[in-house]
């Protein structure tokens, strides 16, 4: 499984990342979505995790850029809110949605990037 | 439709957004500090099987939960002078003190918009006799609004300016501020807001300016 995750919060993305890769999974992490759609167009992945509040291009619309580039990729939100409005507006426009609040369990996140990419845990 | 009247709903909606912005803040520097906690225990786990870690990754990890716990504790203090804006209707305020307020408060929206908040005090502080709550949501709204005459990548100053009888509150280098329309901004929340504070809102798209100016004590 190879994961992408952008948020303009880097630390967080990259101790994510980490995490992520001490339990098998290969994972990148930029901070905007602007490197977002480069890496991509240059490498691929599998999922992407993505924060919905970021600067130049939120988490909406890059899904929208990447999957352009990569149709089969997945995707998880993550928000720091956790309204029912900003569900709503993830509901609205995402359609099978997978929405986090932060923060994050590890094993939830995996188990839900498991999930979407129908895959059993363990496998990596 | 409200049962507040404008200003009051003004005031309530400024309230709320910041203290969601602020408490938005809060839950990243929080979760950042969650994550690399997990971190300094994974590499606690792989140590009891047996695996060589670098002590300098300990550092790394536990510096940037130092300065996580030290963002998040700014963000509170932030919020607890915000918070107490509220305890007196009317007070002799510091503009200093408001205009440094506002800006902290006003940093993530800012962030998100890719602009700069550059903040000028003035060399003496400059004391009011006002209602500082709604003084510091007229500002707000005075920012709001100047965000969206500033294009990413670029600085919006804010500063005070004394002159004889009255202190000046500008927001300058609004480069875009021509381009919007000039009847989007004040509203008639803004105006009623404006009035029960006798200040005077002025905007001056050659000088790319807005401003408040207010009667000194």
């Amino acid at each position: 499984m190879r994961v992408l995750l952008v948020d303009d919060e880097t630390e967080l993305a990259s101790a994510l990342a980490e995490r992520l890769e001490l339990r098998g999974i290969e994972a990148q992490w930029v901070g905007d979505g602007e490197a977002a759609i480069k890496l991509v167009k240059a490498e691929p992945f599998d999922l992407a995790v993505l924060d919905m509040k970021m600067p130049k291009i939120d988490g909406l619309a890059l899904k929208a850029h990447l999957e352009a580039i990569r149709p089969t990729m997945k995707f998880i939100f993550l928000t720091g809110y956790g309204s029912q409005k900003d569900y709503e507006a993830i509901s609205c426009q995402v359609g099978e949605i997978c929405y986090l609040v932060k923060p994050v369990d590890i094993q939830v996140l995996i188990q839900r990037m498991h999930d979407l990419l129908d895959e059993p845990q363990g496998e990596g | 439709m409200s049962i507040l009247d404008p200003m009051a709903e003004t005031g309530l909606r400024f309230f709320g957004s910041t203290s969601a912005s602020i408490s938005h803040e809060l839950k990243n520097a929080l979760a950042i500090i969650k994550e690399n906690a997990g971190l300094l225990n994974d590499y606690v786990n792989l140590m009891d099987r047996g695996t060589s870690i670098d002590p300098a990754r300990f550092q790394t990890i536990a510096k940037r939960i130092e300065d996580q716990a030290r963002r998040a504790d700014n963000h509170i203090r932030t919020l607890n002078r915000f918070a107490h804006m509220v305890d007196e209707a009317t007070k002799t305020a510091d503009l200093n003190e408001l205009v440094a307020l506002l800006v902290e408060l006003f940093q993530r929206p800012a962030a998100m918009q890719q602009v700069t908040l550059k903040l000028q005090l003035a060399q003496t502080p400059p004391l009011v006799e006002t209602a500082p709550y709604l003084l510091l949501t007229a500002l707000g709204r005075c920012l709001a609004f100047a965000l969206q005459a500033v294009p990413p990548g670029q600085i919006l100053q804010v500063g005070l300016l004394a002159r004889s009888h009255e202190i000046l509150i500008c927001f300058d280098l609004l480069t875009g501020l021509s381009n919007l329309a000039p009847d989007s901004f004040p509203t008639v929340a803004e105006h009623a807001l404006f009035a029960a504070l006798k200040v005077t809102y002025t905007a001056e798209a050659a000088a790319q300016r807005i401003s408040l100016a207010i009667a000194q004590r």
